[in-house]
């Protein structure tokens, strides 16, 4: 009898220790307000940022919780919506585009009045926008653009059997493969998904696609030589860098908040941009020591 | 919610029935990456099993083959091969999936006939010596067909693990069988989950068809006084997985 | 055609990353050790209560192996995509859910094949010398079925060590985050990679080796007397 009972309360001890180890994950520092979680998509360019504003938050006393590395806008937005995640740095043309599926005049103050819109009726508030943006360019090899005298998007129309790669999410994307077989009218294209960057490199370099989908700030455009199509139908919008922020703590912590979070934003430019992810991307430093180094050389830290 | 029944539709949507993307194409796929790495495992595993085992040698490489086998994560062993490939500038549509898959395989196909090779009843091997039979064929005559439940026991865990497995090759490089479904539909968001589902029920149902055909083989191949032998030592059991 | 000269300036493998991230890779280790013990101790839990009902009533192990068998056939990044809408995306409930469903099959079916091993003889002896059912199986059945139940239990967990990596793409992972972070950059950075999976195997190995251990202490008549 006591063996059963002792391996009754055995059992139903691992059951409350694992019941309260989940729901309590990490820490909550009540004390201060509500924590802050801070996400970011899947590649490294919104680690940087998230960790970005992260470190700048937690040096000022917020309380604060990282999400990162969660995985694409569809995946993320219903939980930003919810209120599962407070801060997020975004894009303007894409969030607009993709997470809204709003049409809008193409330049930055345009996309980001429309954004603040759309995420005001979804309890989320839209801070400055960034001076440095970051855009979707399809790229092809400097061959490949030589051989078939590409230039633009539009050039495209002139080659058969044309292959597109870019991660799952670009699928269904107006603004990725959806537009281009749409806006651009590209109906030979066909499309791969291929989900991490360097694997879309090397697919591109092999030939298995023609057309990769790489971020205008990734380094890696220049040192291979790959040629960026223009996009001469303006599928693209402004994409300057916007952290996006739930509307209960925005209401919370006030205009310090803001403001802290928009000096912030002030100060990354394309460059900063090209230059961080270059450290990331190519000398596989951590997103959180880049992040740093540039807060601390900004004065931030 | 409407998940499932928005799995139903999508399973029965002609549209995913045909090109590139569609089921039949991924189906050709999922078996072509899975034949090709349980071929090259079998290979590689079945007759340095046999020998091994026959000498009664090796115990060592048994045990490192268990134990690390067990732990190297799919996920990890699939990126490791990407990596490489990607070193050798070798294309990571099929090969660096189906190299992971072998080292996956090797272990239970290796563990499990050893183990059953070198379990056979001495006094049996000692007797088909005793009347004259050559090495060879008291291993090709004897204890291949006495091992044979364990070792084919062996061989579905690792085909059974090899077709699950497989699906994480989709987020290597573009193919990947029916793992492109799951990947995708995940990338996808919400409206991606239908194409999750079906891809996850396309994929047990290969399980379970994989699964008849090897219940079926042992049925047919094996007679039932070996099959009854099989039972009491079939022990090595299921690992890894996708 | 040589296609990504990934890394053409640096070494393959360098050991001053790791030597820089050892905090990194004990935060990821702990967190992978809570990934993975939740998630066997809830399946462990749930598996002594789906075998006491198989045990109970022979009918059911048939149908609980072959709901274990499905749940362990559906990869696991599907359903962690399923769940994300139902337990949250950032919640490790997302995570440790499938981790516990793919450690039912082996835990129920080990535990039973653990109590139906004994001998019916033993049990008939323990009955004769007057213990009660509850004692029988208590002192009798469950020590010896120990050993089938830590080869169940040992299997699973090294199981469950190598699929949470997997939930790095989910933002969990544990060691995990450094494999896919590794090539999640457009030049992949082996380093990262091999030590996350490295530590990933090794953490594997050393909780399969505590199991064992812990099986010997466990079960001393085990042991061989040494001649």
């Amino acid at each position: 009898m006591r063996n059963i009972f002792r391996s009754r309360v055995i059992g139903a001890t691992f059951v409350v220790l694992a019941l309260v180890a989940t729901a309590c994950g990490s820490g909550d520092d009540v004390a201060d307000g509500s924590t802050i979680t801070v996400g970011s998509f899947n590649f490294p360019e919104s680690q940087i940022l998230a960790e970005i504003y992260a470190q700048t938050l937690e040096a000022n006393d917020y309380p604060i919780e990282k999400k990162l590395n969660l995985g694409s806008r569809e995946l993320i937005f219903p939980s930003l919506k919810s209120g599962e995640i407070d801060l997020l740095p975004e894009y303007l043309g894409s969030s607009l585009g993709v997470g809204f599926g709003i049409d809008s005049a193409s330049d930055a103050d345009s996309v980001a009045t429309a954004l603040s819109d759309a995420f005001a009726a979804e309890g989320v508030t839209v801070l400055q926008y960034a001076p440095g943006e970051d855009k979707n360019v399809f790229v092809v090899t400097q061959e490949f653009a030589a051989a078939n005298n590409l230039v633009t998007i539009s050039d495209l129309a002139g080659v058969a059997d044309l292959t597109l790669g870019g991660p799952p999410e670009c699928e269904n994307r107006d603004t990725c493969y959806g537009g281009l077989t749409g806006t651009y009218g590209l109906s030979q294209l066909k499309f791969e998904s291929i989900q991490e960057g360097a694997a879309r490199i090397a697919a591109l370099e092999n030939g298995e696609i023609d057309v990769g989908l790489l971020f205008s700030t990734q380094p890696v455009i220049v040192e291979k030589g790959f040629v960026a199509l223009e996009d001469d139908k303006v599928l693209i919008r402004a994409e300057n860098i916007v952290p996006v922020l739930n509307l209960s703590i925005a209401d919370e912590y006030g205009s310090d908040l803001t403001k802290l979070i928009d000096s912030v934003t002030a100060k990354i430019t394309t460059d900063v941009l090209l230059e961080l992810n270059g450290k990331v991307e190519n000398e596989g430093l951590d997103p959180d020591a880049v992040a740093k180094d540039w807060l601390t050389s900004n004065g931030f830290l | 919610m409407g998940i499932l029944s928005d799995g139903i539709e999508w399973l029965t949507d002609p549209a995913n029935w045909e090109g590139t993307n569609g089921i039949p194409a991924r189906l050709l796929e999922h078996l072509q990456i899975s034949i090709v790495s349980m071929a090259i495992a079998l290979a590689i595993a079945l007759p340095m099993a046999l020998v091994l085992g026959h000498l009664h040698k090796g115990e060592f490489f048994v045990n490192a083959a268990v134990n690390i086998g067990r732990a190297i994560p799919s996920f990890g062993i699939v990126i490791f091969a990407g990596l490489l490939f990607l070193e050798w500038g070798i294309s990571l549509k099929f090969w660096p999936v189906v190299a992971a898959l072998v080292l996956l395989a090797i272990p239970p196909i290796f563990t499990n006939t050893y183990t059953a090779i070198t379990t056979v009843d001495p006094e049996l091997v000692e007797a088909a010596r005793g009347v004259g039979m050559p090495e060879r064929r008291v291993l090709l005559s004897l204890e291949l067909p006495v091992s044979a439940p364990v070792t084919l026991a062996g061989i579905k865990i690792a085909t059974v693990q090899v077709v699950s497995t497989a699906t994480i090759g989709a987020i290597l490089s573009s193919g990947g069988g029916f793992g492109r479904y799951i990947v995708d539909g995940f990338g996808q968001g919400p409206p991606g989950h239908a194409k999750v589902l079906g891809g996850a029920v396309l994929l047990a149902g290969l399980v379970l068809v994989i699964e008849s055909i090897f219940a079926l083989a042992e049925r047919r191949l094996l007679p039932e006084g070996i099959r009854r032998l099989g039972r009491a030592t079939d022990v090595v059991d299921a690992i890894g997985h996708g | 055609m040589i296609v990504a000269q990934a890394s053409t300036d640096r070494a393959f493998f360098q050991w001053d990353w790791v030597l820089a991230h050892w905090s990194e890779l004990g935060e990821q280790t702990v967190e992978h050790l809570f990934l993975t013990g939740t998630s066997v101790a809830i399946g462990l839990v749930i598996s002594a209560a789906l075998a006491a009902i198989a045990l109970r009533w022979s009918s059911t192990f048939g149908p609980i192996i072959g709901v274990g068998g499905v749940l362990y056939s559906v990869p696991s990044l599907a359903l962690f995509a399923l769940l994300v809408p139902f337990t949250g995306l950032t919640s490790r409930t997302t995570a440790i859910i499938p981790l516990v469903t793919y450690t039912i099959l082996i835990l129920v079916r080990n535990m039973v094949a653990g109590i139906r091993s004994v001998p019916a003889e033993v049990v008939e002896a323990a009955q004769g010398m007057g213990l009660r059912r509850r004692q029988v199986f208590m002192k009798v059945e469950v020590p010896l079925a120990l050993p089938t139940f830590f080869a169940g239990l040992r299997i699973t967990t090294v199981t469950i060590v190598g699929l949470v990596t997997v939930t790095a793409l989910l933002g969990f992972g544990g060691l995990g985050q450094f494999i896919l972070n590794g090539f999640r950059k457009s030049i992949v950075f082996p380093t990262e990679i091999i030590v996350g999976m490295v530590a990933s195997v090794l953490l594997a190995m050393v909780l399969d080796f505590a199991l064992l251990q812990a099986q010997r202490v466990t079960t001393p008549w085990l042991r061989r007397p040494r001649s």
